[in-house]
């Protein structure tokens, strides 16, 4: 046991000390923080204002309001021209000067009850992006509807209680804490989580393998096991790097939280605005309401259970893809090139993250409660499913499984471990490390 | 009094003479019998030569020594105590393909594979310190690993292995990659290490430092102990009874019509002798016929010689 400690230390700490450490841990916050930032700049500068000439020479739309987008993205303007004469006279015009970047044209003979022959038309000088195109459609739409139901007499109090959404209340009959919306409040948590332990259980685990890999190609591991047993190596590297894994994880959380604040504090007012136009946009999206709703819905997770059990999740899986990835680290060539040794350990973690995907529109599917249990898949499914409540006996059955799993590969790997480090100049194949299992040494 | 001369003897009685005592090893891989019922003791404070061609099982039978393999069946005893995994602490290993983590520093890497042999923190740095001023290499410590040249890398190797004082050293070709000086260097200090009492196990194919260096070797090949024995006795016994005698002058008509002489040159005759007639006699018969007998030696045969040979004849 003082020497796994001892062994631990090492791997924690040379690793911790590294510049692609440093590195990694301060440049993923920023990456997060460039991700947000760029995201607005780029919805509120890209795209630009777009002023729109509407020409109606049908003279139907006169009274129907357009108004403009919230955003301040497009404009419309009501204009008596020819359309024939303002379509060649645009494009001439310098685009500093230029007065309309667009003109929506509804012909003289514009049937509204085929709205499709003759078309209303969109010429542009700068081609609107997906977001314009679907908003003045939506415009146009609005606008038709609006004059449809002027021509069928429908008076305004009418028309208004039509439109008036309401929403289904939602709620579980046997857990009074599921108040509405929860469920899309669950299933983003459990995406996050269910992600959070997929790309660790890679990056982390291909750290195991590369640090079994480097032991094995320059030799030191002889040397090593003549002092410590092959498990003893092997349960240090895994703890070890499992450990720097969470130093990351919670450094990156504390500066998730500052760059989330900061990036709140600077581009606060420009956030709400460009996520309340992509929901007006979407139409049926996240209004400010939704948003409000989703974050209290956010503070009634199940918080207790989730932080006891996520990490427990965490470490088993950790634990159990860590062995197997040292074990293929060492089966390894030493130039590193036999990657189809990683398809078994890989295929299983892809599959939990399409079936964690799935489980969170089908929580209390077969699929999803199947895969909570597999230990394979557990760490990734079960995480993602923890915001849904899942009965208590699955939990344990879970748990007992994912101890019993991550025992029998670690296990396993130590095996495997223990042959391949000592083995050289020879291709390995999957056969080969299966063999190895039962073989003495 | 008595009681306390004869407890005494009884331990000296039951004192084991050998540190390590391979006892009937066999190890086999699929098919084939890397160690194939080896048996042999290795004398306490001696200079050990584990000799063999390429492949023969000598890495076998050092890695089960160092338990980093297990034998499938046959005892290994480490001072009359079966082996187990706390005699691990008591040996250094220096195997023939080693390395050093890169990323660390010198000291900081030293200091780590003694604490894993068992020394603390502060003890390990004391010896790492005291190795390198005795190797006047103190301002490695900071160095890093990468920085070194082989033979640097060598030394630093070297440290490592003898870092944690232990009684039995076992070195897989220590020399390959140094120069003379460090070569020296290194030779040096094994025979220090042996004059204080250090049992050590050296491999290695170049047989000139086997002469040089060991006591007493075992021969293995294909799996099998082919010959075992103290160098000075193995030369004794595969000896030819060959002569040579340097002389002044041409030699005399008829000395050498009942002689068989191997090979003769110019004031110089190798000649094979007989049982009955010894060296003294051979050189009664050059003084009785008038020759001046610049010198006269019994030519014995390198440790070189009687590896290829026997291997050959194996």
């Amino acid at each position: 046991m003082k020497k796994i400690l001892i062994i631990i230390q090492r791997e924690y700490i040379t690793r911790v000390k590294r510049k692609s450490f440093i590195i990694t841990t301060l440049l993923a916050p920023l990456g997060f923080f460039a991700l947000i930032s760029g995201s607005v700049l780029i919805s509120t500068f890209s795209q630009g204002r777009t002023d729109v000439a509407v020409i109606d020479d049908s003279g139907l739309f006169k009274d129907v309001p357009l108004p403009d987008a919230d955003d301040q993205t497009v404009y419309f303007h009501k204009i008596n021209g020819n359309v024939e004469e303002l379509s060649s006279e645009l494009p001439k015009a310098e685009k500093e000067k230029r007065k309309y970047q667009a003109i929506l044209y509804i012909p003289a003979n514009f049937n509204i009850n085929n709205p499709n022959n003759p078309v209303i038309s969109y010429r542009y000088v700068e081609r609107p992006g997906m977001m314009k195109k679907q908003f003045i459609s939506d415009r146009m739409n609005d606008a038709v509807a609006k004059l449809r139901m002027k021509l069928l007499n429908i008076n305004e109090e009418v028309q208004q209680q039509m439109e008036k959404k309401f929403q289904l209340d939602y709620s579980s009959l046997d857990n009074q804490s599921e108040k509405k919306g929860y469920t899309e409040a669950a299933g983003i948590a459990g995406m996050v989580m269910g992600f959070a332990i997929y790309i660790s259980l890679f990056f982390y685990g291909t750290m195991i393998m590369k640090g079994v890999m480097e032991e094995k190609t320059n030799r030191i591991v002889e040397v090593l096991t003549s002092s410590v047993k092959p498990f003893q190596l092997l349960m240090g590297k895994i703890i070890g790097v499992g450990a720097v894994g969470l130093t990351q994880f919670i450094l990156w959380i504390v500066l998730m939280a500052v760059v989330n604040l900061v990036a709140g504090i600077i581009f606060g007012a420009a956030i709400h605005s460009h996520s309340s136009s992509m929901g007006s946009m979407q139409g049926g999206g996240l209004d400010a309401d939704d948003m409000q709703l989703l974050m209290k819905n956010l503070s009634s997770l199940p918080f207790t259970q989730i932080a006891l059990l996520f990490p427990l999740y965490f470490l088993g899986g950790f634990l159990l893809y860590g062995s197997l990835f040292a074990a293929v680290g060492a089966a390894m060539g030493e130039d590193g090139d036999q990657q189809s040794l990683m398809i078994p350990i890989t295929v299983p973690i892809i599959i939990s993250i399409f079936i964690a995907i799935n489980v969170i529109n089908n929580p209390d599917s077969s699929l999803g409660f199947w895969g909570s249990i597999i230990p394979f898949t557990s760490p990734v499914v079960m995480s993602a499913l923890l915001p849904f409540r899942p009965v208590w006996w699955q939990i344990a059955l879970s748990i007992l499984l994912l101890i019993g799993g991550f025992v029998l590969t670690t296990y396993i790997a130590a095996r495997i471990y223990r042959v391949g480090i000592l083995m050289y100049g020879k291709k390995i194949t999957l056969k080969e490390m299966g063999k190895w299992i039962f073989a003495r040494t | 009094m008595r009681k306390a001369f004869l407890f005494l003897n009884i331990a000296l009685t039951f004192a084991p003479m050998s540190l390590l005592s391979l006892q009937h090893i066999v190890k086999q891989y699929g098919n084939y019998r890397a160690s194939d019922d080896v048996s042999f003791e290795i004398p306490k404070g001696k200079i050990f030569g584990l000799l063999g061609p390429n492949g023969a099982g000598k890495t076998t039978l050092i890695r089960m020594i160092t338990r980093i393999l297990y034998p499938d069946s046959g005892n290994i005893l480490f001072n009359g105590e079966q082996l187990s995994d706390k005699h691990t602490e008591n040996i250094g290993y220096m195997p023939e393909e080693r390395g050093l983590y890169k990323k660390m520093k010198v000291g900081e890497h030293l200091i780590y594979l003694g604490r894993l042999k068992g020394l603390s923190q502060t003890q390990a740095k004391e010896n790492v310190n005291d190795w390198l001023k005795k190797f006047e290499i103190e301002t490695w410590f900071n160095k890093n690993i990468e920085e070194l040249s082989k033979g640097m890398s060598q030394k630093v190797q070297f440290i490592a292995t003898v870092l944690h004082n232990p009684d039995l050293l076992i070195l897989d070709e220590p020399f390959s990659g140094l120069d003379p000086i460090n070569s020296k260097l290194i030779e040096e200090e094994i025979r220090d290490m042996s004059r204080k009492g250090k049992t050590i196990i050296f491999s290695t194919h170049r047989m000139e430092q086997v002469e040089e260096i060991c006591d007493e070797i075992v021969l293995v090949n294909k799996g099998k102990k082919i010959l075992e024995g103290g160098v000075k006795e193995l030369k004794q016994r595969f000896k030819e009874n060959k002569f040579q005698i340097s002389f002044n002058g041409e030699i005399k008509n008829g000395l050498l019509n009942n002689l068989n002489v191997v090979e003769q040159r110019a004031g110089e005759v190798t000649v094979k002798y007989s049982e009955e007639h010894r060296g003294n006699e051979l050189l009664k018969l050059f003084v009785e016929h008038g020759m001046e007998v610049s010198s006269f030696n019994e030519l014995l045969p390198s440790i070189n010689e009687i590896f290829i040979r026997q291997v050959e004849a194996n």
